[in-house]
């Protein structure tokens, strides 16, 4: 029964893809878009009630649920189909006690199995990700209705549905891997879904190509995964006992294989260095921005840091990095949000920066930090898609125009778009008691407690709870905390402490580029540019229910869910990775953490009322006194032109030189040379043949006096 | 040594002589007809020491090929002047240089140093009147016109035509 909700999830979604692409262009046509709502619906029914079982441990008794769907492939050594060894390796992949074989018997045999693999952490991502699916895909009934590729659109929309709750469901890396790329094949075809527009065709060019790096680190990952632990799935690859005795024997692979892992996590979730695909990425439609670029996909690395934590845990450098380039990334994507002036580039912008704090959380390698990342995760999925859905409502109404400065004062003409997206620009900024207020905080309670309290790392108390593995683990442990280990000649409190600040200030720009974005849309005197013409009103309600839907979300999850309050999120998740963290109890609230964001929230809306909401010169005064400061965030701090100048440019130019050199050296030289050679050749006798016949007779007599010359001096 | 040895010279000799003179005249002389002439100089001069080996050894064999060679050459000859009946009509003229033509494409012509500047005398040749034309429409034999006049109609289409009118 419980098995059958589980194939339920993913099946609704498929179900829907290929309905709508057999019968969506001929038959549905204006009502594609019910496959892919019902689809959802469904999922997200089922998903929900997964949650209520996972949560209760009366209906499933162990944490992981896993459902076989069919064998992939089975790679066996020739020792292992001579022996009786079918029992053997069911045997190993029984063994409950998650211990490698011996190297000796390890037989580099592999097995992938397509399977569905449940525990809260995917239910929680799964009922995030169905639910906030549902909702737009009913929004973009409306959104995009009338548009040519209607049915093109709810197909692919379904099939990254389908994708993501593979991803999220997948039982061993390599499944994980395959869904990994179907959902950037999905975001690629969606976010270059107006393809008739060059910009659009270049962005998902671009998100395509960048995510190739990031990919490229996460399948090295899986294989050095294989030739260490001889496994892919999850069950032996996360266990404590695997990972101890892996890192016994090699201490720095686990932080080889973290950092491959975390490369695919930064292409994905669009982290510092390749994170400049993201904001192009939004010039595909408004739902896809709000499904795929700021709910679902791009948080598909935060989800894979996470569930790989027990192997981060045992490599702190790599937390240690983790945390440096989430926190590194919220910063300057903060930064660079100041003075864009296209809406959903700032929002673009704003998802980069929540990303950085998951990351931030997760990198902190406690707990309370990766269920803060969790969690932030869950809350930002629903305000940021709410802000996303709102933007694409004013856009909708001002007719595609989505510049800011040419358009303001809509609060009376849209007064749905205008309160949900208050709630969400509320939620996001992080104002007291609203859900990214939670979130927020529970990631800087997690950094500060990193800061001050890593005499007690997670290593060593994950070490310390088994038994099997404490001698060695122990060894490097104490190794490690003999010099600690160090980032950029940080030691660890040191760099918390850092990232503490950076995560602060974060929170003020967060606050201020929100609500300078509020201000400036909906506040001031009522500008509509000519584009919009007779649009320029209320969305209709198909869009403003999940507007109002996902105001709710953001309003009550963070209160609903945190561990200060009704502390359901925290017991969840802490079951989800079993045997890396004992289950902390300290429920302590942190004071000051709770009254620092506040404070720094509010500050930066009434930084922003001053400077935006009332008729001030003070941002232009502002932007002039600090004007190289302007220039370089208005320019996203020239980072595209950098890797323009670093990377795209020799590459055409070494594209350029191959194309010469195939023209000119194999294709002039080589084929063609080889060509004309024969006829180079026959152009040397070609002069004899000069039509005269006495010539040729003269020929014919010396050659024969030659000849018989030769034969008589014999 | 043979007794017939020193007759058998006499026969080399000549045959040699021939061959040699043939040889010289072809590759000396333009005039197709001549060089003609010399080529069959030759190849008698060859079917004359063909027969005196022959005699010399007592065995016909050599005698047989030169039978065949002298119906070849008659083959030859007969082909060869009709030829040169066709290239006289043509050019005007049996100066072998003139057929130059078929040398390769891009080769310049070898000018013809000894001919002078002056060209032949244009004249024209009695010709044969294309067959099939009927004996009462035959044009008026103008030996100048053959050039410019019309090929004559097909039989068929001048019938039609006078039954039409």
């Amino acid at each position: 029964m419980l098995d059958w909700l589980i194939r339920l999830i993913p099946l609704f979604p498929l179900i829907a893809c290929l309905t709508t692409l057999v019968l969506g262009a001929r038959v549905l046509r204006e009502k594609s878009h019910w496959p892919a709502i019902l689809g959802c619906g469904l999922s997200a029914i089922c998903s929900l009630a997964l949650v209520f079982c996972v949560n209760s441990r009366e209906i499933i008794p162990q944490p992981v649920r896993t459902v076989p769907i069919y064998r992939w492939f089975e790679v066996a050594s020739r020792e292992h189909h001579a022996g009786n060894s079918v029992d053997q390796t069911a045997r190993k992949a029984t063994d409950d006690a998650g211990r490698l074989p011996d190297n000796a018997a390890w037989d580099r045999s592999l097995e992938v199995t397509i399977a569905l693999r449940v525990d809260s952490l995917s239910a929680t991502m799964l009922a995030m990700l169905t639910f906030v699916a549902t909702l737009v895909a009913i929004y973009a009934a409306g959104y995009m209705h009338g548009d040519r590729g209607y049915w093109r659109f709810f197909t692919e929309v379904s099939l990254f549905v389908f994708s993501m709750i593979m991803l999220v469901l997948s039982a061993n890396f390599l499944e994980l891997y395959v869904f990994w790329e179907a959902v950037g094949l999905c975001s690629y075809l969606l976010v270059g879904f107006w393809y008739e527009r060059p910009a659009a065709a270049a962005a998902g060019k671009k998100a395509f190509v960048v995510n190739r790096i990031g990919d490229f680190g996460f399948a090295v990952g899986v294989f050095l995964i294989w030739t260490t632990f001889g496994s892919l799935d999850f069950e032996k690859v996360l266990s404590p006992a695997a990972i101890a005795e892996v890192g016994a024997k090699n201490p720095a692979m686990i932080g080889w294989i973290c950092m491959c892992l975390f490369l695919g996590a930064v292409g994905k979730s669009a982290q510092f260095p390749l994170h400049v695909w993201l904001p192009d990425a939004m010039e595909g439609p408004t739902p896809v921005s709000a499904l795929i670029h700021a709910a679902t996909m791009v948080t598909a690395g935060v989800y894979l840091v996470a569930r790989a934590t027990p192997l981060f845990a045992a490599a702190p450098e790599a937390q240690m990095v983790v945390a440096f380039i989430g926190g590194f990334t919220a910063l300057l994507a903060a930064l660079i949000a100041l003075t864009q002036n296209d809406l959903k580039r700032v929002l673009a912008y704003s998802t980069v920066s929540q990303l950085g704090y998951m990351f931030l959380g997760l990198g902190t390698g406690l707990m309370t930090g990766i269920s803060a990342a969790m969690f932030h995760l869950v809350t930002h999925a629903f305000f940021k898609a709410l802000l996303f859905l709102g933007a694409g409502s004013v856009m909708h109404a001002m007719g595609g125009v989505i510049d800011m400065r040419r358009f303001g004062g809509l609060k009376t003409k849209m007064p749905h778009t205008y309160w949900t997206f208050l709630i969400g620009a509320l939620a996001l900024a992080g104002f007291p008691l609203l859900s990214g207020f939670w979130s927020k905080d529970a990631i800087l309670s997690a950094v500060h407690e990193a800061g001050h309290h890593s005499a007690s790392t997670p290593h060593s108390s994950a070490a310390a709870d088994l038994p099997e593995s404490s001698s060695t683990a122990g060894d490097t442990d104490s190794a490690h905390s003999e010099q600690g280990p160090r980032l950029l000649g940080m030691c660890r409190p040191c760099l918390y402490e850092l990232l503490l600040w950076m995560a602060s200030i974060t929170a003020l720009l967060t606050a201020f580029y929100t609500f300078r974005a509020f201000f400036m849309t909906f506040h001031g005197p009522e500008k509509i540019p000519p584009e919009a013409g007779h649009h320029a009103h209320e969305s209709p309600s198909v869009m403003c229910i999940p507007l109002w839907v996902l105001a709710g979300g953001a309003l009550a999850l963070g209160a609903a869910l945190d561990q200060h309050t009704t502390g359901m999120f925290g017991r969840f998740l802490d079951w989800a990775i079993p045997g890396v963290y004992p289950a902390q109890q300290e429920e302590h609230v942190n004071a000051f953490i709770m009254g620092l964001s506040t404070l720094l929230a509010l500050a930066g809306i009434a930084a922003a009322y001053l400077m935006y909401g009332t008729a001030s010169t003070l941002p232009a005064r502002l932007a002039a006194l600090a004007g190289p400061l302007t220039r370089l965030s208005q320019n996203k701090f020239y980072l595209d032109e950098v890797y323009s100048a670093l990377i795209v440019w020799p590459l055409k130019a070494l594209a350029n030189l191959s194309r010469f050199l195939d023209w000119a050296l194999i294709d002039g030289l080589i084929v063609g040379g080889i060509g004309k050679l024969p006829g180079l050749v026959g152009r040397l006798p070609r002069p004899i043949q000069n039509g005269l016949v006495q010539f040729y007779a003269l020929a014919m007599t010396l050659a024969l006096g030659v000849l018989l010359w030769v034969l008589l001096t014999k | 040594m043979p007794a017939g040895e020193p007759i058998l010279n006499n026969y080399l000799i000549v045959g040699a002589l021939l061959f040699t003179f043939g040889l010289v005249g072809f590759l000396a002389r333009r005039n197709l007809i001549v060089m003609f002439l010399c080529a069959e100089l030759m190849l008698q001069g060859v079917s004359l020491t063909l027969v005196a080996f022959s005699a010399f050894h007592g065995t016909w064999s050599g005698q047989v090929l030169a039978i065949f060679s002298l119906a070849l050459a008659a083959a030859e000859a007969g082909i060869a002047l009709a030829l040169f009946v066709v290239l006289f009509r043509r050019g005007s003229s049996l100066d072998v240089s003139l057929w130059q033509d078929l040398r390769e494409a891009d080769q310049p012509p070898v000018p013809d140093e000894s001919a002078g500047d002056e060209k032949p005398p244009e004249t024209s040749w009695p010709h044969l009147p294309p067959a099939g034309v009927l004996p009462q429409d035959a044009p008026e034999p103008n030996v100048h016109a053959h050039k410019s006049a019309p090929p004559p109609e097909p039989i068929g289409a001048e019938a039609a035509g006078r039954k039409h009118a």
